[in-house]
C-alpha cells in the first residue's frame, strides 16, 4: 500500500469514527446527565445526613447501620415480597394457560379473544387504579353487589388490612395478563407444528405435548417473563400511589413507597437514597442470577 | 370438535370478564348522578351531564400537557436513539464496546434509586416545573437504542454498500436509506414510547407543581386523593382519557403484537 492510500484510508477511518461519536453523542450525554449521575449523585448522598433544612453531614454507613436496624424498612420490603411470590407466579400460569389455550383452537373469534384480553393494558395505570376504585368501593360498588347476588356481605378490599394488597395484585393482573399472554402465544407459534403431530403419532396426550415438548421450547419466553415480571413487581408504585397510599394502617406499603416517603415526604434524602441502594443492589443481585440462568441456557 | 367449542366459549367468557370494567367506565360515564352507585349494567336515565363536568378547562389543558409531553419524547427518542442504534451497530470507531456496556449498563437501574438525584438535577439545571423538566429526562432510554441497534444488526447491508460505492457519506447513508427503511421498528416502538409517556406517573408528580402544567395522569389522580371524591367526574373523566390511547391502541393492534414479537417490549 502506499503512503497515500493509507492516508486516504485512515482520513475516512477518522470521518467515520467522527460521524459515529456525533450520532452517539446526544443519547450518551442524555444517559449520562439524566441516569448515570444520578446515580453516583444517590451512592454519594447515601452516605450523608441531609434533610434540606440543614447542611449535608458526612456519616460514613450511619445511614446503612440505621436501615439494618429500621423494622419499618424491613417490613415494607417483606410486603413487597409478599406481593412479588403471589404476583409473579399467578401472572405467568394464568398467562401461558391461556397462551396454550387460544393456540389449541382454531376459531373466528381468535382475534376477538386476542385483543379482550390485551385491552386492559392499554388503560394507563391512574386510570386503572381510579376506575377500580369505584368498583371496589365498599358500600355500593359494583363487586359488592355482584358478591351480594351469591349471599356474599359486603367486603371492604382496599380499606381492609387483609384485603388491600390482594386486592392490588388482582388488578395488577388485570393490566398485565394479555401482554404476557400474547409473549407466551407468539413463542409457542415458533415451535415447528411438525413436532407437536410427531408427539401426537407417538401417542403422547395433551399434557404430555405440553410438558415434554412446547414447554422447554419455550423456555427462554418463560424465562423472560419471570425477570421482567419479578423486576416490575418490585417496583409497583402507581397504582398503589392512588389506590391507597400505602394504607390502611401500612398493609400495602411497599418498599419503593417507603423510600419515597423517606425522601419525598420526610425529606430525610440521605437515607431515602441508603434505602434506594439496598433496592438497586437487590435487584442487581436478582438480575445477575437470572441472566445467569438464562445464559446457561 | 365438542372440544373445541367449549374452550372457545370459556375464552370467550374470559375476554367478557376482562373486558368488563371497561364496559363500566364508558357505561358508568353516561349515568346519572342518583344512578351513580346502583350496580345497574346500562343507565336508566342516561345524561351526558357527567361528561360536560368532566371537560373542564383544566382537564383539557392537562390533556394537551400530556400529548405536548408524549410526542414530543417519542419524537425525538425515535431519532436520537435510531442514530445511537446505527452507529453501534455499523460504524467501526474506538471504544464502540465500552460506549457499547455503558449504555446497557444503565438498563439495571431502577427509577425510584435516581428519582431523588433526578429531581436535584432538574433543579440545579432550573428546568422543575416546566415542560423541559417534563420531557428531557424521559428522552433517554437504552432499551430503544438497544432495540434499534438489533435491528440495524440485521439489515441487509447491501444497499449501504452499494450507497457507499457512489461516494455517499456514512451520515448520508442513514438518513436516506437506513432510517427511511426502519419501519418495522419505529412503528411498534412509537407506540410503545407513546404509550409509556401518557402513562408516565411518578416523574411528572414529582418534577412539577405547577396547576397549569399537570399531565392528564396527575390531574386524574389528584381527582381521588380528597376525602371526598366526585366519582361521577372522574369517572367520566377517565373515560374521557382512555379514549385516545384506545384508538391509537385499535388501530395500532396489529403493529403492537408485531412489535410484542419482534422486541419483547412493551
Amino acid at each position: 500500500m502506499t503512503t497515500k492510500s493509507v492516508r486516504k484510508l485512515s482520513r475516512r477511518k477518522f470521518i467515520e469514527a467522527l460521524t459515529a461519536y456525533c450520532f452517539i453523542a446526544p443519547d450518551f450525554l442524555g444517559l449520562l446527565i439524566f441516569v448515570i449521575i444520578p446515580i453516583i449523585y444517590a451512592i454519594i448522598i447515601s452516605f450523608y445526613h441531609w434533610d434540606l433544612i440543614s447542611e449535608k453531614v458526612f456519616i460514613g454507613f450511619g445511614n446503612y447501620s440505621r436501615m439494618f436496624s429500621d423494622e419499618n424498612w424491613w417490613n415494607s420490603l417483606g410486603r413487597t415480597l409478599k406481593l412479588t411470590i403471589i404476583y409473579v407466579p399467578t401472572l405467568f400460569c394464568t398467562s401461558l394457560f391461556l397462551a396454550v389455550l387460544i393456540d389449541s383452537v382454531k376459531s373466528r373469534l381468535n382475534s376477538f379473544i386476542k385483543t379482550a384480553i390485551l385491552m386492559p393494558f392499554a388503560i394507563t395505570s391512574v386510570i386503572a387504579s381510579t376506575l377500580w376504585m369505584f368498583l371496589y368501593n365498599e358500600k355500593r360498588g359494583f363487586i359488592n353487589a355482584f358478591l351480594n347476588l351469591f349471599g356474599i356481605p359486603d367486603q371492604p378490599f382496599l380499606g381492609s388490612q387483609d384485603q388491600a394488597l390482594f386486592s392490588i395484585i388482582l388488578v395488577l393482573l388485570w393490566i398485565n395478563l394479555g401482554y404476557n399472554m400474547l409473549l407466551f402465544l407468539s413463542a409457542i407459534k415458533e415451535v415447528p407444528a411438525s413436532y407437536f403431530e410427531a408427539a401426537m403419532i407417538d401417542g403422547a396426550n395433551r399434557w404430555q405435548t405440553f410438558r415434554y415438548i412446547m414447554f422447554p421450547l419455550i423456555k427462554p419466553t418463560s424465562i423472560f417473563i419471570l425477570i421482567t415480571t419479578t423486576i416490575a413487581s418490585f417496583q409497583v408504585m402507581d397504582l398503589i400511589m392512588v389506590m391507597t397510599k400505602g394504607g390502611p394502617f401500612k398493609a400495602t406499603e411497599v418498599g419503593v413507597l417507603y423510600i419515597f416517603d423517606k425522601s419525598f415526604n420526610l425529606l430525610d434524602l440521605g437515607y431515602g437514597s441508603t434505602l434506594s441502594i439496598c433496592l438497586f443492589v437487590i435487584l442487581f443481585i436478582f438480575s445477575f442470577f437470572q441472566s445467569k440462568a438464562v445464559s446457561e441456557e | 370438535m365438542k372440544r373445541n367449542y367449549l374452550t372457545v366459549a370459556f375464552l370467550v367468557l374470559v375476554a367478557i370478564i376482562l373486558l368488563f370494567p371497561i364496559y363500566i367506565l364508558f357505561m358508568t360515564s353516561f349515568k346519572s348522578a342518583n344512578e351513580l352507585f346502583t350496580a345497574t349494567l346500562w343507565p336508566h336515565f342516561p345524561t351526558l351531564d357527567n361528561i360536560r363536568a368532566a371537560l373542564s378547562s383544566k382537564f383539557l389543558v392537562s390533556i394537551r400537557t400530556s400529548l405536548v409531553v408524549s410526542i414530543t419524547v417519542t419524537v425525538v427518542a425515535m431519532l436520537l436513539h435510531a442514530m445511537c442504534g446505527y452507529a453501534l451497530a455499523r460504524f467501526d470507531f474506538p471504544f464502540k464496546d465500552t460506549l457499547f456496556r455503558i449504555i446497557i449498563s444503565t438498563l439495571l437501574i431502577p427509577s425510584m434509586t435516581i428519582l431523588v438525584p433526578l429531581f436535584m438535577i432538574a433543579k440545579f439545571l432550573g428546568i422543575t416545573n416546566s415542560y423541559a423538566g417534563l420531557i428531557l429526562p424521559a428522552l433517554f432510554n437504552a432499551y430503544g437504542i438497544f432495540l434499534f441497534r438489533q435491528f440495524y444488526l440485521g439489515f441487509p447491508r447491501e444497499l449501504e454498500e452499494a450507497a457507499e460505492v457512489e461516494g455517499c457519506s456514512k451520515a448520508r447513508i442513514f438518513f436516506t436509506i437506513a432510517l427511511p427503511l426502519s419501519k418495522p421498528i419505529i412503528i411498534p416502538l412509537t407506540i410503545a414510547f407513546f404509550l409509556g409517556n401518557w402513562n408516565n406517573y411518578l416523574w411528572p408528580l414529582v418534577v412539577n407543581k405547577k396547576e397549569s402544567l399537570y399531565t392528564v395522569q396527575v390531574y386524574l389522580a389528584n381527582m381521588v386523593s380528597g376525602y371526598s371524591t366526585p366519582w361521577n367526574k372522574v369517572i367520566a373523566s377517565s373515560m374521557l382519557a382512555a379514549i385516545p390511547v384506545f384508538i391509537l391502541f385499535l388501530i395500532a393492534q396489529r403493529y403492537l403484537q408485531e412489535g410484542i414479537k419482534t422486541t419483547g417490549f412493551k
